[in-house]
């Protein structure tokens, strides 16, 4: 699991390892995710 | 032994730099043990260090036999008692391995730092890494069979 | 280390050249690269002078911590009155050149006059050799460093070069090392180019010393680590500073359509994920663990086969998002055009996204633009006018001195288009939903710009409790809140003011991690390095009074609150698109206002900006300017 910021309520959230797409569970804003480490996650754009 | 992998190198030149100050309390990249060589214009860097060698021919024509190798180590070490700073060693080494400081006209040559090298824990892309000739081995053979496997799972695929 | 480290003062006019040690005093009072820079701007160049005149001055400077194996330690700060702006011209640049000019046993240089003939400057040793120059003239960027390390014969020569731009006094020139690294703002390439002086170069052997080798080299180490296990850190080692498009673009803070949108819709492409089609893997400055910048190669399309490096996210905004290219490519072979020609990529991306709109609008046409139809996206157009912008041609010409000149000679209202502050391009984001932001390019001491402050750190979703423990007052977590933002924009400008001295990189400080080193850790570095004690608040100081002798420059220079501003879309025009956190978002005049008089008062000026007399007391700026040096 690697923590993400949503980028419109700013609130993180956890995303499972090699996860590509997932909405914040706060405001469901879904997003595109990439890694730039195999263990931290980071939002690429909407999805 | 101290593994280099020119892929990972960033040209960073942390590792000259720190090299000098843990050696020679100064930072001059001129008096670094390691020197990362470069192609600026076609973005290769090279990093260049004593390869420690099994046959070493700075051994062989040093003149003083000033130097020995490490047991502990395996780096080969120069014996300032006896080294007369003719820089044979210098001249006939194939890497470039050895240096000479020109203020003090010492001979300077990578010595494994007794086995925990400096240069290795300020490079943080792991361009340097401090191994046993084994783990090595191992690690380029796995290396080298993940990209085969990729190869072969491309292949089950499309059949 | 300190002490017996020199400056040049080097007449091109005469070829007179004086060496002389750089007081400890004034260590004590600006630490060395942009903060003693500062201070000989003010000192030594007179009032109002035209700064394409011989008695402009280039200001070259090392930081007083260069050479040092942590946080990016080679940056060198370089300045002069800027002939894009006429406030204060400063710019820093990475690379490996300030280092070596250190080896080369100095940390600064002064040079005046003109030359008669194209020169270069060798600073070799102890020695600084006016080299005859007129073979390298019309050379780009990268042959220039080429030619003359085979000129010197050695190849660990560093230069700082212009190119076209800078040889055709193009008034945002930049000045360029390596393949990537650029001083790229307010013009210090043109200041060059006015005194026929083509490159400095530097080599040297000369050892730096530092008071506290061993304890100073371990504590660099856990300077890295500290800086690479930020999440931010590890972000940027993998994709550059083009992560920060993945954040703005996506919630809708980026300037699209030179200032039409605030979000580039369907701009997959500039992902920074995609460098990966390109790059054969990443490249760092001198000293520097986090590695930020791509070696690119480009094997196909009409400017391939092409090596380059970079890009910024910067160039990203200003050959992407603001002219509506929406290619990786074009990105990649614009960022490789002006760094050919020395151009800076955010003046040249600024001025060209606005003669769009202009065409769009019909206020320039066909007849104006040579031909050429300007329409958005339009990425051979893009080249195109990059390569007439630094050689003058036809609307290059019209362009290249900058937007307060092109706005006199289009006018039809084209002013209301530029996005630009006291005569100086703005980044390619979209400041309307983040006060801070907005306040920062504002007041910014060298015109529109992100990186004299760049209050990001409220972008986090942090609680308010560790925004008040950072900035040692109340901030508002929220960061379309105008609460408490002066006080962020303050603090950063002390803290990069401070860094840019330091010779550091600001990426590896509070820029956009809160866990990075900053002033208890600068403290500990300089003691280590130079003996020097200095706590935060003496810090913080040094970083004031270097910041106010900024604004007396630009006070002497007629600059005021009134320049302190931003371009009227910013209260006019709502953010039309974007995630509701940036939607229709306008800045509150009155409340900016508001934030402005706060600001003032945090840097102890009065309500009109100007210093007060307790302030300058304060500062030990009391005296009239004198030439200490």
């Amino acid at each position: 699991m690697s923590e993400v910021r949503c980028l419109n309520c700013l609130k993180r959230f956890l995303v499972p390892l090699k996860t590509e797409v997932m909405a914040c569970p706060y405001c469901k804003t879904k997003y595109r995710i990439s890694w730039p480490t195999p263990n931290q996650a980071k939002v690429r754009g909407l999805a | 032994m101290l593994a280099i992998d020119p892929e990972k190198c960033t040209g960073c030149r942390l590792c000259e730099t720190a090299c000098s100050i843990h050696h020679e309390k100064t930072c001059s990249p001129e008096r670094a043990r390691i020197r990362v060589t470069k192609w600026e214009n076609e973005g290769i860097y090279i990093p260049m260090v004593c390869q420690q060698c099994d046959i070493p021919i700075c051994e062989t024509v040093c003149p003083m036999q000033a130097l020995r190798r490490d047991t502990k180590t395996g780096a080969l070490i120069i014996d300032y008692k006896l080294c007369v700073g003719c820089k044979l060693c210098m001249q006939f080494c194939p890497f470039g391995g050895i240096g000479v400081n020109e203020e003090t006209s010492k001979i300077i040559k990578c010595d494994l730092c007794s086995g925990d090298p400096v240069c290795v824990k300020f490079c943080k892309p792991e361009a340097l890494q401090y191994l046993q000739v084994i783990a090595l081995n191992l690690k380029k053979r796995k290396a080298a069979a993940e990209k085969f496997s990729k190869y072969l799972k491309q292949m089950l695929t499309a059949l | 280390m300190v002490v017996n480290r020199k400056i040049a003062y080097i007449n091109l006019s005469t070829g007179k050249i004086t060496q002389k040690i750089v007081p400890k005093t004034l260590r004590t009072l600006y630490l060395g690269g942009r903060g003693i820079n500062m201070y000989l701007l003010y000192n030594h160049l007179s009032p109002k002078i035209d700064p394409l005149s011989q008695n402009n001055i280039l200001f070259v400077g090392a930081g007083l911590l260069g050479g040092i194996p942590c946080l990016g330690s080679g940056r060198c700060d370089i300045a002069a009155k800027s002939p894009l702006t006429g406030a204060v011209g400063d710019s820093n640049i990475g690379g490996f050149f300030a280092p070596e000019l250190r080896f080369a046993g100095f940390d600064h240089l002064a040079i005046t006059g003109k030359a008669e003939e194209p020169v270069y400057l060798l600073v070799r040793n102890g020695q600084v050799h006016i080299r005859e120059a007129t073979h390298l003239w019309r050379k780009d960027t990268f042959e220039t460093q080429t030619i003359i390390r085979e000129d010197e014969d050695d190849e660990d020569i560093k230069s700082l070069v212009i190119g076209a731009a800078g040889e055709n006094l193009v008034r945002f020139a930049n000045v360029r090392t390596g393949r990537k690294n650029s001083a790229g703002r307010t013009g210090l390439g043109c200041v060059m180019g006015s005194k026929n002086l083509k490159a400095i170069a530097a080599r040297g052997t000369n050892p730096l010393e530092f008071s506290h080798p061993d304890d100073l080299l371990e504590y660099c180490r856990q300077m890295n680590d500290m800086i690479t296990s930020t999440r931010w850190a590890k972000a940027q080692s993998r994709w550059g500073t083009m992560i920060i498009y993945s954040n703005t673009n996506t919630a809708g803070l980026i300037r699209t359509r030179n200032f039409q949108l605030n979000q580039l819709e369907k701009g997959q492409d500039l992902e920074p994920e995609n460098i990966d089609r390109y790059s054969i893997g990443t490249s760092g400055c001198y000293g520097c663990a986090v590695h930020c910048r791509h070696r690119y190669i480009l094997k196909s399309g009409s400017f391939a086969p092409l090596y380059g490096e970079g890009p910024e996210y910067t160039s990203l905004g200003a050959f992407g998002t603001m002219v509506d290219c929406r290619k990786m490519e074009t990105i990649l072979v614009a960022n490789h055009l002006v760094n050919k020609y020395g151009l800076d990529t955010l003046e040249t991306g600024g001025l060209i996204a606005w003669a769009m709109e202009l065409y769009e609008k019909g206020i320039i046409d066909n007849n104006m633009t040579d031909g050429l139809k300007l329409e958005w996206g339009n990425e051979e157009v893009l080249y195109e006018l990059i390569r007439k912008i630094a050689y003058r041609e036809g609307f290059g010409d019209k362009l290249a001195n900058g937007f307060r000149e092109a706005i006199d000679k289009i006018g039809k209202g084209s002013e209301y288009y530029a996005i630009q502050i006291k005569g100086m391009s703005n980044l390619h984001s979209d400041e309307r939903p983040t006060p801070s932001f907005a306040l920062g390019i504002a007041t910014s001491t060298r015109g529109a710009d992100h990186l004299r402050s760049r209050p990001a750190i409220d972008m986090y979703g942090l609680p308010a409790d560790l925004l008040k423990e950072i900035y040692g007052g109340p901030v508002a977590a929220d960061y379309n809140s105008y609460d408490g933002k002066s006080r962020m924009v303050w603090w950063q400008e002390l803290l990069y003011a401070v860094t840019d001295s330091l010779g550091i990189c600001k990426f590896q400080t509070v820029f956009c991690a809160v866990h990075a080193p900053q002033w208890k850790e600068f403290s500990r570095l300089i003691q280590l390095a130079t003996d020097f004690k200095f706590s935060k608040d003496q810090l913080m100081q040094i970083g004031e009074r270097i910041y106010t002798t900024e604004r007396l420059f630009n006070l002497r220079e007629g600059f005021s609150r009134k320049d302190d501003d931003l371009p009227k879309r910013y209260f006019k025009e709502p953010t039309p698109i974007g995630l509701p956190v940036a939607r229709n978002k306008v800045i509150d005049r009155e409340k900016f206002s508001e934030m402005l008089d706060e600001y003032y008062k945090l840097h102890g000026w009065d309500s009109m900006g100007v210093p007060t007399t307790k302030t300058l007391k304060k500062l030990a700026l009391t005296k009239k300017p004198t030439n200490l040096l």
